[in-house]
């Protein structure tokens, strides 16, 4: 047993290794002030391969801020991020093509149909047969009948399910959703737990931010808590409920409203 | 304490140099003989105020212009306030410059304006540039989309300079000013007016500079070089 | 090298796509454009002289405000739905960004210029059997300068509330020696116009690819 494990590196190659072995996500101190407020203080992560985490957090808390820092959408005030072993701030471009986002927005071109935007994401990223690699999003997704129609028709739960087709069209390792559940209807959300569920299963590391507590602790297998730019809890999912978290939550409103200056 | 007698003690001697210069000019220095009629050009001593206000403007530019790349590559406010007193200068002192070309046209050619001179239109063009800074800098929300805006275009603006010249001097030049070849005393007089008058600037910049630091909440020390010396900044903010 | 290319061909095509789709931009600015070119037209068309000598002149000013007006339409496309956060999540330089819109906003000023720079023609009664090629060639060379400005800072401003005028303000000053050097160039043909045009392009182009690469943010 000893021997294969010493041997896999010489079949796999140094860069290979290097690459499968590295851990999503290590941020260390990670900071970010904007106009003189502080929206992150001092933030350390460290996710390994695979796991399913649940972002959660009053508004303001900072969870938009800093999945924008995870995906290198801004750079941090302060601290380091690396991403699969690579530094966020020297090699952005290389990371993108592991990382996915869903945001509050859809990111989508109203005027163009949902095919040609997943076409043009598709070029963008390089992928062979964009077209191709569209349509089978989008059957997966259940908008094979609506491909060719303008974004701008869409209802709100249509229109974020081709964002999120927009995200995966790279198949990115790590996928991060700010609030994705935010206005969809019922069937969509449905829809999109079973596809979040899907993806973690096939061994992709999510990061969800999320405002109903509940869903969230019961997607995810580690819950993270922030506020006012801190983490505060860092823990399994199944060691918490709703009602701790919530607390939490309510405890870092009470601080601020004290006035205290953190 | 410091700092205001630093302070005094600088514009004192700015000023003394300044009158200095004046005196020098009334009275010393011999007025520039036209070449072709052999009569004294009194309008001729603007010169003596004119070059080094012109360099100065430059100077203040350039100040600007570093202030921006510096805030660019490194995002320490202190670099955009810099940019913003160098800009700020430049607006004052081309505004000189276009006041002293001015009357210089009026001596020399009788208009107070004319498109036929590349210099003056140069001046006017450079001031158009910075007077755009300044407005851009008050119409951009957030102090640091406003830094960034301000730096891009402080660069460009920059670099735009050499080709304003260069476009300005394809224009019809009818009022070439008469080449006047200078005597010792007159280059002696020019080199003792660039001391006033780039005290003057660089005390300016030093103001302003200042001011945009106070009003942020920064404390500056007396001797405080910009960048240098920073104390902790009051509102507990990123510096 | 070519890849690159082809990110900034996909990026211009989705812009033009967008356009022809919508059609909201080359309308408007045509029609602003000849509307510009035909007030002064009728102030000025009376005196033939005039007319010819100050027709590139007037051209410049129908070009100006019909180009600022393009650029910021076509980076308001990017403002929809935080469609310009999509494009900065793609594994593209920022660079790039730029030079596809760099490049659809050339198009579309070409196609403007296309309309508006015949109808000055006529108006004013310009005399250009002396150098056609050569006045084309003038105009398009300015038009690139002109499009890396403006698109830089319809760029950079994009994020912020675009005031009214804000944009043309910014961009005027800084293009003035474009208008100089043309205008020029075009009257008394020969003379370092060309070369001061030139320089601006390539000096420019080169700025604004390394800035952008710092400024933009979604």
């Amino acid at each position: 047993m000893t021997l294969a494990m010493t041997q896999l590196p010489s079949i796999l190659g140094p860069a290979m290794t290097a690459d499968a072995a590295a851990i999503p996500v290590r941020a260390s101190g990670l900071s970010k002030s904007i106009e003189s407020r502080d929206i992150l203080r001092d933030i350390d992560l460290e996710i390994p391969h695979g796991r399913f985490i649940a972002l959660l957090g009053a508004n303001g808390a900072g969870k938009s801020t800093l999945l924008k820092i995870l995906s290198t959408l801004n750079a941090p005030t302060a601290g380091t991020l690396d991403l699969f072993g690579i530094s966020a701030a020297a090699s952005a471009v290389k990371i993108r093509r592991h990382i996915g986002l869903i945001g509050h927005q859809t990111m989508l071109y109203h005027d163009l149909s949902a095919m040609e935007n997943l076409v043009f994401f598709a070029k963008l990223y390089g992928i062979a047969d964009p077209a191709g690699r569209a349509m089978e999003l989008l059957t997966q997704l259940g908008l094979a009948n609506r491909a060719n129609d303008p974004v701008k028709a869409f209802s709100r739960g249509m229109a974020q399910r081709v964002a999120i087709a927009r995200a995966l069209l790279h198949e990115p390792r790590l996928l991060l959703a700010d609030e994705p559940f935010a206005g969809l209807d019922a069937p969509s959300t449905a829809l999109l737990e079973r596809l979040l569920t899907e993806l973690h299963g096939q061994g992709k590391t999510i990061i969800l931010a999320n405002h109903d507590i509940a869903q969230s602790l019961r997607l995810a297998q580690t819950a993270i808590v922030l506020a006012k730019g801190r983490k505060v809890i860092d823990t399994h999912a199944d060691q918490l409920d709703a009602g701790a978290v919530l607390a939490s939550m309510e405890n870092a409103a009470a601080d601020a409203a004290d006035g205290g200056v953190a | 304490m410091n700092r205001k007698i630093l302070s005094c003690a600088y514009w004192t001697v700015a000023a003394l140099a300044f009158a200095g210069v004046m005196g020098l000019i009334y009275f010393w220095t011999p007025f520039a003989i036209d070449p072709n009629d052999g009569k004294p050009i009194i309008f001729q001593k603007i010169l003596y105020f004119h070059l080094p206000v012109a360099i100065n403007t430059f100077l203040a530019c350039t100040v600007c212009f570093a202030g921006g790349i510096g805030y660019l590559v490194n995002r320490q406010t202190w670099w955009d306030d810099l940019a913003a007193a160098g800009a700020k200068v430049s607006v004052v002192l081309c505004t000189g410059v276009l006041l002293t070309g001015m009357l210089w046209a009026k001596g020399a050619w009788n208009v107070w304006w004319t498109w036929y001179s590349p210099r003056l239109t140069f001046s006017f063009m450079l001031w158009l540039l910075y007077v755009v800074y300044l407005i851009v800098r008050s119409s951009v929300e957030g102090s640091q989309r406003r830094a960034v805006v301000g730096a891009v275009y402080g660069l460009i603006a920059f670099l735009d300079i050499p080709l304003v010249y260069l476009s300005a001097r394809l224009l019809p030049d009818q009022f070439h000013p008469a080449d006047i070849t200078l005597s010792p005393s007159m280059k002696l007089t020019l080199a003792a007016s660039f001391v006033p008058i780039t005290m003057i600037a660089l005390g300016l910049v030093f103001l302003q500079y200042r001011l945009h630091r106070v009003q942020r909440g920064e404390v500056v020390g007396p001797l405080t070089l910009p960048g240098l010396g920073m104390r902790p900044s009051l509102t507990g903010g990123a510096a | 090298m070519t890849a690159t290319l082809n990110q900034i061909a996909v990026l211009a095509a989705k812009d033009l796509r967008i356009e022809g789709r919508t059609r909201s931009t080359l309308g408007l600015v045509v029609v602003l454009g000849v509307l510009i070119i035909s007030v002064l037209g009728f102030g000025i068309g009376t005196q033939p002289q005039l007319a010819a000598l100050g027709a590139p002149s007037i051209l410049w000013v129908a070009y100006l405000f019909s180009g600022v007006l393009c650029f910021e339409k076509t980076m308001a496309t990017e403002r929809q739905d935080g469609a310009l956060a999509g494009l900065l999540l793609a594994p593209i330089d920022r660079g790039v960004i730029y030079a596809g819109k760099l490049a659809s906003n050339l198009i579309l000023m070409f196609a403007v210029a296309a309309v508006i720079t015949p109808v000055g023609v006529l108006f004013f009664g310009m005399d250009l059997s002396a150098a056609p090629l050569g006045f084309v060639a003038v105009i398009a060379i300015s038009m690139l300068g002109f499009a890396a400005i403006g698109t830089l800072f319809a760029g950079l401003m994009s994020s912020s509330r675009l005031q009214g005028g804000l944009l043309a303000m910014v961009v005027f000053p800084l293009v003035l020696p474009l208008v100089i050097a043309s205008t020029q160039q075009v009257l008394s043909p020969g003379g370092t116009g060309l070369a001061i045009l030139v320089a601006f392009d390539a000096i420019f182009l080169t700025a604004s690819w390394i800035v952008f690469e710092l400024v933009l943010e979604p």
